[in-house]
């Protein structure tokens, strides 16, 4: 090891010292920064992945859609099941609603599901928490958990459902009935906007309440597993007519993603500059280090020691202790992701606040997804941060001359 | 034919201090040959460090040369080889045992193997303190300390040792006992010896005595 570096280890070390304040102290401070970036980022990211779970587990990897509905649905599902790579197409009709149970109305999207097919595409059985799927005719709705509450329904009972077309038939004054539908099941998909506005039912239902006829408003596609999906849409489309596309899941989200990757953006910024703090904190301790150790430095100068490597010492200080808090960070970090669903529920009952907890998260429980990317970027700023830390400090030892600081008292 | 180990020819040196400038060295010539022991006395102030710091390289002269061995080459690198030095404040690295202090010479020269360490120890052991060897400064005396310093001079079998008044920080008695360890350890190993000191007898047990005066080096 050169020698440099050997007295920086020493320096930050001393032999038989178990408690080296000052390298503890600097070490902790990049270490918290580290810490809460890669609790945050993972929190973040923990969103966005349950996000892309829920959309693809209720919406497919891959939409194909039209400017109106699609006509002839069964040969469009027929060429995009027949593209390499797709596992299953349903196609479904979606558009909003009121239902009305008793004198309780809510005003939910209903999704009109092919029932042939669509469990090979979205999992619903998955999010069932009452009554089945297989009890589903053209008669009969599924609510989401959020919106039964509100209405105070339960399986067995019948609600009422009016669509935008009874309410247009009524404008011309025509009187057309709301439909009568009973409640077979009830599902928690565990996104708090998917649980307080989704109704599913038969495609036919749908149909008849958006008075479509046989057209459907789209087509959900599942790829199979590890498909590229830009590549899967890119095959579909050149299979399909012009005025017919598919998006992929990330296309047809990609205002709702840029919007949460900026937020992640911000905040990853914002927290660095704790880590930038730490950093000043490591240039100050060194700065007073040099002060310090002005003879040493003269001594090592008068040894044969080149000014840059008197720098490379201070310098690699700054590394080791970067080195040292990353490693302390990220320990600290993932322990605390370990048990950040205990936290947050012990704050929530401390502060009898769980119930809110519940209605107002999108999930219901705190998520952490760590990107192995963001955790590589963490690390390597983190490191560089606290190297360049040393920078002036280092400087500062190289431009002593060994005379002079040999002669400093 | 004695070999040269250092040259100093016609050396000048002043400082400033305002408008004042003070002339320290006057014209100083030195021959130092293999194995030759060197004193310089003078009072405070004389100019004895200053003079020490221009034949160790770490500072400049107005005027003249300083050479080591023919080359006036006097460079940090080849310092490292070249030179020992012993100071009269130890200067040992608080946060390295007295092994890795006498270790860190040759660290920095490079070529650290295992011959190196069994020098290290080696040396420990002729300045009697192998069984000390993994004590910290703090826990040695100012003569354990300066001990540890004589080793870390001699650890890289310099050609020569300049010496500025190594016993400066120690009693009598440890003094001399420096001193005495010093001188024997050169002399076994036919190292060269410049010594700065203001104690006269220390001075005699040199094999050259020399005063510095008026910045002018003469017989003492």
């Amino acid at each position: 090891m050169p020698w440099y570096l050997h007295l920086a280890a020493r320096q930050l070390f001393p032999t038989g010292r178990r408690f080296p304040f000052f390298t503890i102290i600097s070490a902790l401070g990049v270490a918290l920064g580290v810490a809460l970036l890669v609790i945050v980022m993972s929190v973040m990211g923990g969103f966005a992945y349950e996000i892309r779970h829920l959309i693809v587990d209720t919406e497919g990897e891959v939409q194909v859609k039209a400017r109106g509905p699609i006509a002839d649905y069964a040969s469009v599902v027929k060429r995009v099941e027949s593209v390499p790579g797709v596992a299953a197409a349903t196609p479904y009709a979606s558009d909003a609603v009121m239902i009305k149970f008793g004198d309780r109305p809510a005003f939910p999207m209903l999704r009109g599901l092919d029932l042939a097919t669509v469990g090979k595409v979205t999992p619903l059985d998955r999010f069932l928490i009452a009554g089945s799927l297989q009890d589903m005719d053209d008669d009969s709705v599924i609510l989401s958990d959020q919106i039964a509450a509100s209405i105070g329904a339960n399986v067995g009972d019948t609600i009422e459902v009016y669509s935008p077309l009874i309410i247009e038939k009524l404008s011309a004054d025509s009187v057309f009935l709301p439909r009568q539908v009973r409640i077979v099941g009830i599902l928690h998909i565990g996104h708090q906007q998917l649980d307080s506005s989704t109704v599913y039912g038969t495609l036919r239902l749908a149909q008849d309440l958006y008075g479509l006829g046989s057209l459907v408003h789209g087509i959900n596609v599942r790829l199979q597993p590890g498909v590229n999906e830009d590549d899967a849409v890119a095959r579909i489309n050149a299979l399909l007519p012009q005025d017919i596309r598919a998006f992929s899941w990330e296309d047809s989200f990609s205002e709702f993603l840029w919007v949460l990757n900026l937020e992640r953006g911000m905040i990853f910024f914002l927290l660095l500059f704790i880590v930038i703090v730490a950093a000043f904190s490591v240039t100050s301790s060194l700065l007073i280090s040099v002060v310090r150790k002005t003879r040493e430095i003269g001594l090592l100068g008068a040894l044969g020691g080149r000014p840059i490597h008197v720098a490379a010492c201070f310098c690699a200080q700054g590394l080791f202790i970067g080195i040292l808090g990353t490693l302390a960070g990220l320990a600290l970090g993932f322990t605390a992701l370990a048990f950040r669903n205990n936290v947050v529920l012990w704050v929530a009952r401390v502060t009898q606040r769980e119930e809110v907890l519940r209605r107002f998260y999108q999930f219901s429980e705190l998520p952490s997804h760590t990107s192995p990317s963001t955790v590589a970027l963490i690390v390597v700023l983190t490191i560089v941060i606290s190297t360049l830390a040393g920078l002036l400090p280092a400087w500062r030892a190289a431009r002593l001359k060994p005379v002079e600081a040999l002669r400093n008292e | 034919m004695n070999d040269m180990v250092l040259s100093a020819r016609d050396l000048r040196k002043h400082f400033r201090s305002g408008d004042a400038v003070l002339e320290v060295l006057r014209g100083v010539d030195l021959d130092v040959s293999a194995g030759e022991s060197v004193s310089i006395r003078g009072e405070s102030g004389s100019g004895k460090s200053t003079l020490l710091n221009l034949l160790a390289g770490l500072d400049s002269p107005d005027s003249g040369t300083v050479s080591w061995g023919g080359s006036t080459d006097t460079g940090a690198s080849r310092r490292a080889a070249y030179l020992g030095m012993v100071f009269q404040s130890y200067y040992l690295v608080p946060e390295l045992d007295a092994y890795q202090n006498v270790l860190l010479s040759r660290r920095i020269l490079g070529g650290l193997d295992k011959a190196a360490r069994a020098r290290a120890r080696a040396l420990l052991g002729e300045v009697g303190l192998l069984g000390r060897a993994h004590h910290l400064p703090s826990q040695l005396s100012g003569g354990e300390r300066q001990r540890v310093a004589l080793a870390r001079a001699l650890m890289n079998e310099p050609k020569l040792i300049v010496a500025d008044e190594p016993t400066g920080n120690l009693d009598e008695r440890t003094g001399n006992e420096v001193i005495d360890l010093l001188l024997g350890l050169c002399g076994s190993a036919n190292t060269a010896l410049i010594l700065v000191t203001h104690n006269q007898a220390h001075a005699a047990k040199t094999g050259r005595s020399l005063l510095l005066t008026q910045g002018v080096l003469g017989p003492a």
